[in-house]
């Protein structure tokens, strides 16, 4: 897996370039059979600190793009996590059940969220960014937050 | 160290953090309410600055870490100094336990994030009778009462 990194003051966040991105920090990597990965990137899971509770909606629920797929509650928000895809829950991964912090630990790999039936992938990718211009999207967002301090 | 004192507390030193309020109220209770005799406190900024009563507390006992959360700064500030952590603790774990207890707040802490810290701390002052057990005669140190 390669990764484009931007660093901002002490932090360094990494895109992995195999992916797109919707614009709220959710990545989706596109498998065989129309499937879908999806997962938190690694600038939402850091932004949003440790994970202690991860609820993805179960297998068979049906998600339209931007609609919440999964809740993350980390030690500082609840997380409201829309889904890149829209489709079907064909996977969730059972792992984040007893090890949430997986998706802290390996955002892009061992902490993926779920796997999506898609209905209309061509489509949504339109809608998604690839990792260069998400790395541009979190790069705004972050001088934004400096700028606050 | 009181010579009666065999167990080391070090919590989280994380300024600003609801998590690391949690670990240092634990942290008290322990020492102040549930075991005022056989546990005490030595502040990671000392054991990080090398203050010899520090390094002497924690070289001579067992010694466990609190910590906020999975940066694991006590933990791995003791073992980095060269200590041996006897047993652990995080914030974070224990609220995955207690999900009705989300704890707020910095300087003062909500009434969830008190109940969570009096929670680990019974389980913080079950971990210090164990290790009591395991090492009866290390009280000998006297480091804080020169």
């Amino acid at each position: 897996m390669e990764f484009l990194e931007l660093t901002v003051d002490k932090f360094t966040f990494r895109f992995a370039t195999d992916r797109y991105y919707h614009p709220d920090g959710v990545w989706a990597l596109p498998e065989e059979d129309n499937r879908v990965r999806i997962g938190l990137s690694d600038f939402a899971q850091q932004s949003n600190g440790d994970v202690a509770f991860a609820e993805v909606k179960p297998v068979g629920t049906t998600v339209a793009f931007g609609e919440e797929v999964a809740s993350i509650e980390t030690i500082k928000a609840n997380v409201f996590v829309p889904t890149p895809v829209s489709g079907t829950v064909v996977e969730v991964n059972q792992a984040l059940e007893v090890r949430p912090e997986l998706i802290n630990e390996d955002p892009y790999g061992e902490g993926w969220l779920a796997v999506i039936a898609a209905s209309d992938w061509e489509a949504d990718r339109a809608r998604l960014l690839d990792a260069q211009a998400y790395l541009e999207r979190v790069r705004e967002i972050a001088e934004e937050e400096m700028k606050k301090r | 160290m009181s010579p009666n004192r065999r167990v080391v507390i070090v919590p989280c030193s994380g300024i600003g953090k609801t998590f690391g309020t949690v670990s240092r109220e634990a942290a008290y209770t322990v020492v102040e309410d549930l075991r005022p005799d056989t546990a005490e406190l030595v502040a990671l900024s000392l054991l990080v600055l090398g203050d010899e009563e520090a390094r002497a507390a924690v070289a001579e006992h067992p010694t466990i870490t609190i910590d906020g959360c999975r940066l694991a700064c006590a933990t791995k500030m003791v073992q980095e100094s060269g200590f041996t952590v006897a047993r652990s603790f995080t914030v974070l774990d224990a609220f995955r336990k207690h999900r009705d207890l989300k704890p707020e707040g910095i300087s003062s802490l909500n009434p969830e994030g008190q109940k969570l810290a009096r929670v680990l701390a019974e389980e913080v002052a079950e971990a210090v009778d164990e290790l009591a057990k395991v090492y009866p005669d290390n009280g000998g140190s006297d480091a804080d009462s020169a």
